[in-house]
């Protein structure tokens, strides 16, 4: 049973710059099919930019209580934090699961491409939607209600963004592993993500919790990304050190999480 | 229908068959159970390069699961499986390089044009095929532009086995290529695996019709209960499985209650027709003759003596005549 056909021993090298090529065509066909499917496409950008909109217009021009701050200073960067988590939490989650429960991760795994190769297209079109997302939900801000970031906070914003799209990236892998079905990853998304984001103050900048709730609040990644990014905006809410160190360490849990679970099948 | 071009041999030539050469897949004593329950008691085949293998049974006796390993897809309890001289179990890259695989049941990125989506997959591999022949070969030219999800289920079925000839590999697996198709699609796929088989692929093809297998199969393995009944050429199938051949003829009018057939032809007479069924055709063809000469009873009319078919064999195997 040693006979070996041949050309089947040569080992063949796979170099990195074969994994990166693959990795950036597979992220833009990702990208592609993306934007084809509007309706898609549209609603994920709608949900974060209607709901800055309406609640935008009741609550901006106001001062939050007891303070100089204006409202729409934090709840524009609320906003954001929530379009992450829509973007790379809920969307990679539910199309992973999607993607599964159709096959076509089976499929994929009948070709040679390497699974790096491959989940880092994913990964990087996944980014690619949330930084759009952002900047659109930014720009609107900006343009509707005349939130600007500040200079001194741009190191905050970006590096909130970028530890934000890899904390809910990870967790969107995690996710979709927990939905058996591509008909549950929705549910059980929308069930996580929502309680967290009210209780964290996203959709009302004067919201406020029980300290005991705030405790617990403050150990989920929601409210850490949502500060971080508000630091970006204005400097009178400090950034506790613990906010980016919750995130890299759901950033790890997850990265760890979704190794152990993510199958093909 | 187009004919993929041979290629000039890659830069490892391929030395041609010779009795020596090893074969595509090699299966020996292979198990899988999964908890208590035994799917595969000891299965052992060969699939020799160049042939259609195809594994026939009905649905649960094994053929997915036994492919699925042979593919990779799943960890064999016990046994040896070589495929292209290489264990699937290990999941080695380069193993993938040269297979194609149409699985049973397989989605599609939805939103992605049939081209699109074939210049992906030529992409995954070293030496891919053109665009243009793969769309050829499964008659999808018309359909370049067109958004899978748009695609009928003939066509999708199609547009599966150009993805599974992307890289054009030397060991196609068909699981089940042609469920739920129309008869004309049907026989459109059917070209295309003639097509492949002419260019010396290897192809392993599952499937429970049994007109599929004779029409394709060089050779066939039938599975039931998780272990081979019978295996070897189609032509030979049915005789491995004892089906007895059935001679037929009018019986004569008169005969002479002393001079009664031959009792080794055990013949029966219904409704005027004389029918026996015999192992061995030669010899009761002579037996009968022998019989009606001596009986003067002239030309036996209306002889006809019918082969076993393998749908013959696959009811003896597979409904009846099981510990046959």
């Amino acid at each position: 049973m040693t006979a070996v056909l041949p050309g089947a021993t040569a080992p063949r090298r796979r170099p990195v710059t074969r994994v990166a090529r693959l990795a950036v065509r597979q992220g833009l066909a990702e990208q592609r099919t993306f934007w084809r499917s509007a309706e898609y496409a549209l609603f994920t950008f709608a949900l974060p930019v209607a709901l800055l909109l309406l609640i935008g217009s009741t609550t901006a021009g106001g001062f939050l209580p007891h303070t100089h701050v204006k409202a729409q200073m934090i709840f524009v960067p609320s906003m954001m934090a929530f379009g992450v988590v829509v973007a790379a939490y809920v969307n990679l989650g539910t199309k992973l699961a999607t993607l599964r429960h159709d096959g076509v991760l089976k499929r994929i795994r009948t070709t040679p491409i390497p699974a790096g190769a491959y989940l880092s297209g994913v990964l990087g079109s996944t980014a690619a939607t949330t930084a759009a997302i952002t900047a659109a939900t930014g720009a609107l801000g900006w343009l509707a209600f005349g939130a600007v970031p500040r200079v001194a906070g741009i190191g905050e914003l970006a590096g909130g963004l970028a530890l934000g799209a890899a904390c809910f990236g990870s967790l969107g892998l995690v996710l979709s592993t927990l939905a058996r079905s591509a008909e549950s990853a929705s549910p059980i998304a929308n069930a996580s993500y929502l309680p967290l984001a009210i209780m964290s103050g996203i959709f009302d900048p004067a919201f406020s919790v029980p300290h005991w709730l705030s405790v617990i609040v403050g150990l989920f990644p929601v409210r850490p990304l949502a500060q971080i990014l508000q630091q970006g905006y204005t400097p009178v809410q400090h950034v506790p050190l613990e906010d980016p160190v919750v995130l890299a360490a759901w950033t790890v849990a997850g990265v760890f999480l979704a190794v152990w679970r993510f199958r093909w099948t | 229908m187009t004919v993929l071009e041979t290629r000039p041999a890659p830069e490892t030539p391929e030395t041609p068959a010779t009795p020596s050469a090893p074969a595509a897949i090699e299966v020996r004593d292979l198990t899988m159970s999964y908890g208590d329950r035994s799917v595969l008691t000891g299965v052992t085949f060969e699939v020799r390069r160049g042939e259609v293998f195809c594994l026939l049974g009905p649905n649960g006796a094994g053929k997915t699961t036994t492919v699925e390993i042979l593919e990779g897809f799943r960890r064999r309890s016990g046994g040896t499986v070589r495929v292209l001289g290489m264990d699937p179990g290990a999941q080695p890259a380069v193993l993938r390089e040269r297979l194609g695989i149409v699985l049973q049941e397989c989605g599609f990125p939805r939103q992605a044009k049939v081209a699109e989506l074939i210049g992906m997959w030529r992409d995954y591999y070293p030496s891919p095929r053109p665009v243009d022949e793969l769309l050829s070969v499964v008659e999808l030219h018309s359909h370049r532009d067109v958004q899978v999800r748009k695609l009928s289920g003939g066509q999708r079925r199609r547009l599966d086995l150009a993805l599974a000839l992307a890289g054009d590999p030397d060991l196609v697996f068909l699981d089940e290529p042609t469920t739920g198709f129309d008869p004309e699609s049907r026989r459109r796929c059917w070209a295309a695996i003639e097509n492949l088989r002419a260019l010396g692929k290897t192809i392993v093809l599952t499937t429970h019709y049994l007109d599929e297998a004779e029409r394709l199969a060089d050779r066939l393995a039938l599975l039931r209960d998780g272990e081979i009944r019978v295996c070897g050429p189609v032509r030979e199938v049915a005789r491995q499985a004892g089906v007895p051949t059935t001679i037929t003829f009018t019986y004569p009018q008169r005969i002479i209650p002393a001079l009664p057939a031959p009792g080794c032809l055990s013949l029966r007479v219904e409704d005027g027709v004389a029918t026996c069924r015999v192992k061995n055709a030669a010899t009761a063809l002579r037996e009968l003759f022998t019989w009606a000469s001596a009986c003067r009873l002239g030309d036996l009319e209306d002889l006809s003596v019918t082969h076993p078919t393998l749908e013959d064999a696959y009811l003896q195997l597979v409904s009846g005549g099981a510990g046959q």
